[in-house]
């Protein structure tokens, strides 16, 4: 049963990278929908954070950091969602999910967190991912430039 | 551009989750999680909605649909994995499934809703970067 649930999750979200690439064929205005898509949950936790019992201190480092970390994500939805417009949706989804390398190397240097093989060849597979992905790009833009000369 | 654009969201999407582990390390209690999360999506909702509402641009009925379609999927997956993992089921094995086949789900719809042609280098990083992310996944 929890493993129908995984795959529920990943029709789930790759229905979600599926539906913002819709959005863009719609011409949906990339800031509008980010704009869109953050006010329903910040609506929704703004009421659960006021349902919690008073007394509860919060630091104002919270606030700080929420606000810090809310607008890179924020800038990564942005970007995605401009990116899907003059390159692959597929691409650009799979660079999202390859972003969780990133907290997996601060934590290692910030929390000194063990460096384990599996996450050295993550790291490499990662790297190497980024080339070819690169490399396909620069072809598909010359092969884009020699079709618009041909014209 | 592109390679401008695939930079900012490794750096900026990787970072942005990175805030709840920051609190987990504080030893706050785990109501704390609501008031950030309240506070996270509001400086994301203003970092773009200010320079918006400086220019004049609305948001229009287009982006409202679309804009609650994603919300509900996207909170659809959350529940999908917190009731897996709620289950029993291992993190090691969640994460994996459900990222890795999420890219494996927007790259059929690349292909087959969209028409996206990958050419071989392409093809070959979304494979190699495909087992990275389930990799990163179980490590």
């Amino acid at each position: 049963m929890g493993l129908l649930f995984c795959f529920l999750g990943a029709i789930s979200f790759g229905l979600l990278g599926s539906a913002l690439k819709a959005a863009e064929r719609k011409k949906a205005n990339a800031a509008g929908l980010v704009v869109a898509a953050y006010a329903w949950p910040a609506l929704i936790m703004l009421v659960r954070t006021l349902l919690l019992k008073s007394g509860s201190h919060v630091p104002p480092k919270v606030f700080a950091i929420a606000v810090i970390f809310g607008i890179c994500a924020a800038v990564a939805s942005l970007a995605f969602q401009v990116s899907i417009s003059i390159g692959k949706v597929t691409v650009g989804w799979l660079m999202m999910n390859l972003s969780a390398g990133v907290p997996v190397v601060v934590s290692i240097w910030m929390y000194h967190e063990k460096l384990t093989i599996l996450k050295v060849v993550a790291f490499g597979l990662v790297l190497v991912s980024i080339l070819f992905l690169s490399w396909g790009q620069m072809m598909e833009k010359r092969a884009t430039g020699a079709a618009t000369k041909g014209e | 551009m592109w390679f401008l654009l695939m930079l900012v969201i490794l750096l900026t999407n990787g970072m942005s989750a990175f805030g709840l582990k920051m609190i987990a390390g504080w030893g706050l209690p785990e109501t704390v999680k609501y008031p950030y999360l309240t506070a996270w999506y509001a400086g994301g909702l203003a970092a773009i909605a200010l320079p918006m509402l400086l220019k004049g641009m609305r948001v229009g009925k287009t982006e409202i649909f679309w804009g609650a379609v994603t919300g509900a999927l996207s909170i659809g997956g959350q529940i999908a994995m917190a009731v897996a993992l709620g289950s029993g089921v291992p993190g090691h094995v969640v994460f994996p499934i459900a990222i890795g086949g999420s890219i494996f789900v927007v790259a059929l719809a690349g292909r087959l809703v969209f028409g996206e042609r990958m050419n071989p280098p392409t093809v070959v990083g979304v494979a190699l970067g495909f087992i990275a992310v389930v990799l990163l996944g179980v490590s």
